[in-house]
Protein backbone atom coordinates (compact mmCIF):
# COMPACT_ATOMS: atom_id res chain seq x y z
CA UNK A 1 0.00 0.00 0.00
CA UNK A 2 1.07 3.62 -0.52
CA UNK A 3 1.05 6.96 1.19
CA UNK A 4 -0.85 9.93 -0.23
CA UNK A 5 -0.52 13.41 1.24
CA UNK A 6 -2.92 16.12 0.15
CA UNK A 7 -2.59 19.87 0.63
CA UNK A 8 -5.92 21.68 0.55
CA UNK A 9 -5.19 25.33 0.17
CA UNK A 10 -8.22 27.33 -0.76
CA UNK A 11 -11.34 25.40 -0.09
CA UNK A 12 -14.21 26.35 2.13
CA UNK A 13 -17.17 24.32 3.24
CA UNK A 14 -19.41 24.21 0.20
CA UNK A 15 -16.53 24.16 -2.25
CA UNK A 16 -16.44 21.35 -4.78
CA UNK A 17 -12.68 21.04 -4.32
CA UNK A 18 -13.23 20.43 -0.62
CA UNK A 19 -15.93 17.81 -1.30
CA UNK A 20 -13.58 16.12 -3.76
CA UNK A 21 -10.81 16.07 -1.13
CA UNK A 22 -13.09 14.39 1.42
CA UNK A 23 -14.25 11.70 -1.01
CA UNK A 24 -10.82 10.97 -2.45
CA UNK A 25 -9.32 10.68 1.03
CA UNK A 26 -12.11 8.33 2.10
CA UNK A 27 -11.62 6.13 -0.99
CA UNK A 28 -7.83 5.96 -0.55
CA UNK A 29 -8.12 5.18 3.15
CA UNK A 30 -10.78 2.53 2.49
CA UNK A 31 -8.42 0.85 0.01
CA UNK A 32 -5.78 0.56 2.73
CA UNK A 33 -3.52 3.46 1.79
CA UNK A 34 -2.15 5.90 4.33
CA UNK A 35 -3.48 9.44 3.90
CA UNK A 36 -2.65 12.80 5.46
CA UNK A 37 -4.30 16.16 4.80
CA UNK A 38 -2.87 19.64 5.29
CA UNK A 39 -5.26 22.59 5.46
CA UNK A 40 -3.99 26.12 4.88
CA UNK A 41 -5.23 29.35 3.36
CA UNK A 42 -9.02 29.43 3.38
CA UNK A 43 -8.94 25.67 3.84
CA UNK A 44 -7.87 26.29 7.43
CA UNK A 45 -11.44 27.28 8.33
CA UNK A 46 -12.64 23.78 7.45
CA UNK A 47 -11.44 22.32 10.74
CA UNK A 48 -13.48 24.60 13.00
CA UNK A 49 -15.75 22.49 15.21
CA UNK A 50 -19.41 23.12 15.85
CA UNK A 51 -20.43 23.09 12.19
CA UNK A 52 -24.22 22.79 12.03
CA UNK A 53 -25.68 20.14 9.72
CA UNK A 54 -28.26 21.82 7.52
CA UNK A 55 -30.44 19.93 5.02
CA UNK A 56 -29.19 20.06 1.40
CA UNK A 57 -26.10 21.97 2.51
CA UNK A 58 -22.46 20.90 2.25
CA UNK A 59 -21.00 19.75 5.55
CA UNK A 60 -17.43 18.94 6.40
CA UNK A 61 -17.01 18.30 10.11
CA UNK A 62 -18.72 14.91 10.22
CA UNK A 63 -16.57 13.65 7.33
CA UNK A 64 -13.37 15.01 8.89
CA UNK A 65 -14.17 13.33 12.21
CA UNK A 66 -14.80 10.06 10.36
CA UNK A 67 -11.50 10.35 8.48
CA UNK A 68 -9.63 11.07 11.74
CA UNK A 69 -11.24 8.10 13.46
CA UNK A 70 -10.16 5.92 10.52
CA UNK A 71 -6.54 6.95 10.92
CA UNK A 72 -6.22 9.82 8.45
CA UNK A 73 -3.85 12.50 9.79
CA UNK A 74 -5.34 15.98 9.47
CA UNK A 75 -3.38 19.12 10.27
CA UNK A 76 -4.14 22.83 9.99
CA UNK A 77 -1.69 25.68 9.47
CA UNK A 78 -1.63 27.64 12.71
CA UNK A 79 -0.73 30.94 11.02
CA UNK A 80 -3.57 30.70 8.52
CA UNK A 81 -5.97 29.74 11.30
CA UNK A 82 -4.91 32.59 13.58
CA UNK A 83 -5.18 34.99 10.65
CA UNK A 84 -8.83 33.94 10.34
CA UNK A 85 -9.58 34.24 14.05
CA UNK A 86 -9.55 30.50 14.60
CA UNK A 87 -7.89 29.47 17.85
CA UNK A 88 -6.44 26.11 18.82
CA UNK A 89 -9.39 25.33 21.06
CA UNK A 90 -11.75 25.80 18.10
CA UNK A 91 -10.27 22.86 16.24
CA UNK A 92 -12.03 19.50 15.75
CA UNK A 93 -10.71 16.97 18.29
CA UNK A 94 -7.98 14.82 16.78
CA UNK A 95 -6.91 17.37 14.18
CA UNK A 96 -3.35 18.58 14.54
CA UNK A 97 -2.18 22.20 14.79
CA UNK A 98 1.21 22.95 13.29
CA UNK A 99 3.26 24.95 10.81
CA UNK A 100 4.45 24.40 7.24
CA UNK A 101 7.28 22.08 8.30
CA UNK A 102 4.62 19.45 9.16
CA UNK A 103 3.42 19.39 5.57
CA UNK A 104 6.95 19.50 4.12
CA UNK A 105 7.86 16.41 6.12
CA UNK A 106 4.77 14.66 4.76
CA UNK A 107 5.62 15.68 1.19
CA UNK A 108 9.09 14.23 1.69
CA UNK A 109 7.74 10.99 3.12
CA UNK A 110 4.74 10.36 0.86
CA UNK A 111 4.61 8.32 -2.35
CA UNK A 112 2.12 10.71 -3.93
CA UNK A 113 1.51 14.41 -3.32
CA UNK A 114 -1.56 16.33 -4.46
CA UNK A 115 -2.14 20.05 -3.95
CA UNK A 116 -5.81 21.04 -4.27
CA UNK A 117 -6.62 24.68 -4.39
CA UNK A 118 -8.22 27.56 -6.10
CA UNK A 119 -11.41 29.34 -5.26
CA UNK B 1 7.72 10.98 -15.73
CA UNK B 2 4.00 10.14 -15.78
CA UNK B 3 1.82 13.03 -14.66
CA UNK B 4 -1.86 12.97 -13.74
CA UNK B 5 -3.48 16.35 -14.36
CA UNK B 6 -6.64 17.02 -12.36
CA UNK B 7 -8.98 19.41 -14.15
CA UNK B 8 -11.67 20.79 -11.85
CA UNK B 9 -12.97 23.76 -13.84
CA UNK B 10 -14.67 24.08 -17.23
CA UNK B 11 -12.59 27.15 -18.08
CA UNK B 12 -8.91 26.58 -17.38
CA UNK B 13 -5.50 27.64 -18.56
CA UNK B 14 -3.50 24.97 -20.42
CA UNK B 15 -0.24 26.98 -20.52
CA UNK B 16 1.33 25.25 -17.51
CA UNK B 17 1.32 22.00 -19.51
CA UNK B 18 4.00 23.42 -21.82
CA UNK B 19 6.45 23.36 -18.93
CA UNK B 20 5.77 19.78 -17.83
CA UNK B 21 8.39 17.37 -19.27
CA UNK B 22 6.07 14.37 -18.99
CA UNK B 23 6.50 11.19 -20.97
CA UNK B 24 2.82 10.48 -20.30
CA UNK B 25 -0.08 12.75 -19.32
CA UNK B 26 -3.37 11.58 -17.87
CA UNK B 27 -6.17 14.13 -17.65
CA UNK B 28 -8.59 13.42 -14.80
CA UNK B 29 -11.79 15.45 -15.13
CA UNK B 30 -13.46 16.17 -11.77
CA UNK B 31 -15.94 18.74 -10.43
CA UNK B 32 -17.03 21.07 -13.21
CA UNK B 33 -14.12 19.72 -15.25
CA UNK B 34 -16.37 16.77 -16.17
CA UNK B 35 -18.13 19.02 -18.70
CA UNK B 36 -15.04 18.72 -20.92
CA UNK B 37 -16.05 15.08 -21.41
CA UNK B 38 -19.61 15.72 -22.55
CA UNK B 39 -19.81 19.18 -24.13
CA UNK B 40 -18.68 20.42 -27.54
CA UNK B 41 -18.17 24.00 -28.67
CA UNK B 42 -18.75 24.78 -32.36
CA UNK B 43 -18.96 21.01 -32.93
CA UNK B 44 -15.38 20.69 -31.62
CA UNK B 45 -14.08 18.63 -28.71
CA UNK B 46 -12.90 20.60 -25.71
CA UNK B 47 -9.31 21.90 -26.10
CA UNK B 48 -8.36 19.57 -23.26
CA UNK B 49 -9.41 16.51 -25.26
CA UNK B 50 -7.24 17.73 -28.12
CA UNK B 51 -4.13 17.34 -25.95
CA UNK B 52 -1.94 14.24 -26.20
CA UNK B 53 -2.71 11.87 -23.32
CA UNK B 54 -5.25 9.61 -21.66
CA UNK B 55 -8.56 10.98 -20.41
CA UNK B 56 -10.67 9.97 -17.45
CA UNK B 57 -13.90 11.42 -16.03
CA UNK B 58 -15.15 10.99 -12.47
CA UNK B 59 -18.49 9.19 -12.72
CA UNK B 60 -19.86 10.51 -9.42
CA UNK B 61 -19.30 14.12 -10.49
CA UNK B 62 -20.82 13.43 -13.90
CA UNK B 63 -23.96 11.82 -12.53
CA UNK B 64 -24.54 14.55 -9.93
CA UNK B 65 -24.69 16.94 -12.88
CA UNK B 66 -27.33 14.87 -14.68
CA UNK B 67 -25.02 13.77 -17.49
CA UNK B 68 -25.58 10.28 -18.91
CA UNK B 69 -22.63 7.96 -19.46
CA UNK B 70 -23.63 7.41 -23.09
CA UNK B 71 -22.88 11.05 -23.89
CA UNK B 72 -19.25 10.78 -22.72
CA UNK B 73 -16.74 11.50 -25.48
CA UNK B 74 -15.31 8.13 -26.65
CA UNK B 75 -11.77 9.36 -25.86
CA UNK B 76 -12.68 9.58 -22.17
CA UNK B 77 -12.85 6.66 -19.77
CA UNK B 78 -15.34 6.90 -16.87
CA UNK B 79 -13.82 6.11 -13.45
CA UNK B 80 -15.01 5.93 -9.85
CA UNK B 81 -13.20 7.25 -6.77
CA UNK B 82 -11.80 3.77 -6.18
CA UNK B 83 -10.44 3.65 -9.74
CA UNK B 84 -9.02 7.12 -9.16
CA UNK B 85 -7.03 5.91 -6.15
CA UNK B 86 -5.54 3.14 -8.29
CA UNK B 87 -4.62 5.61 -11.04
CA UNK B 88 -2.89 7.79 -8.46
CA UNK B 89 -0.83 5.00 -6.96
CA UNK B 90 -0.23 2.59 -9.83
CA UNK B 91 -0.54 4.48 -13.12
CA UNK B 92 0.96 7.94 -12.49
CA UNK B 93 3.85 9.29 -10.44
CA UNK B 94 3.21 13.01 -10.11
CA UNK B 95 -0.11 14.76 -9.53
CA UNK B 96 -1.03 18.23 -10.75
CA UNK B 97 -4.12 20.37 -10.07
CA UNK B 98 -4.94 22.58 -13.06
CA UNK B 99 -6.86 25.76 -12.29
Amino acid sequence: MGYLTIGCFASLTGSMNYDFLLRLSKAAQRKGHRVSIWFSGNGSSSIKKGQKILKDYSHGEKHLRELISNGVEICVCESCAYARGIMKEDVIEGAKWSAMHWFLSKIYEADRVLLIGGE
Amino acid sequence: MKVAVFVSEYRCNLNPLEYIPAEKLGFILVGNGVYHAVLKENYQDSPILQQKGDFYVLLEDLETRGCETDCINPKVKPVTYDDLVDLIFYEYEKLMWLQ
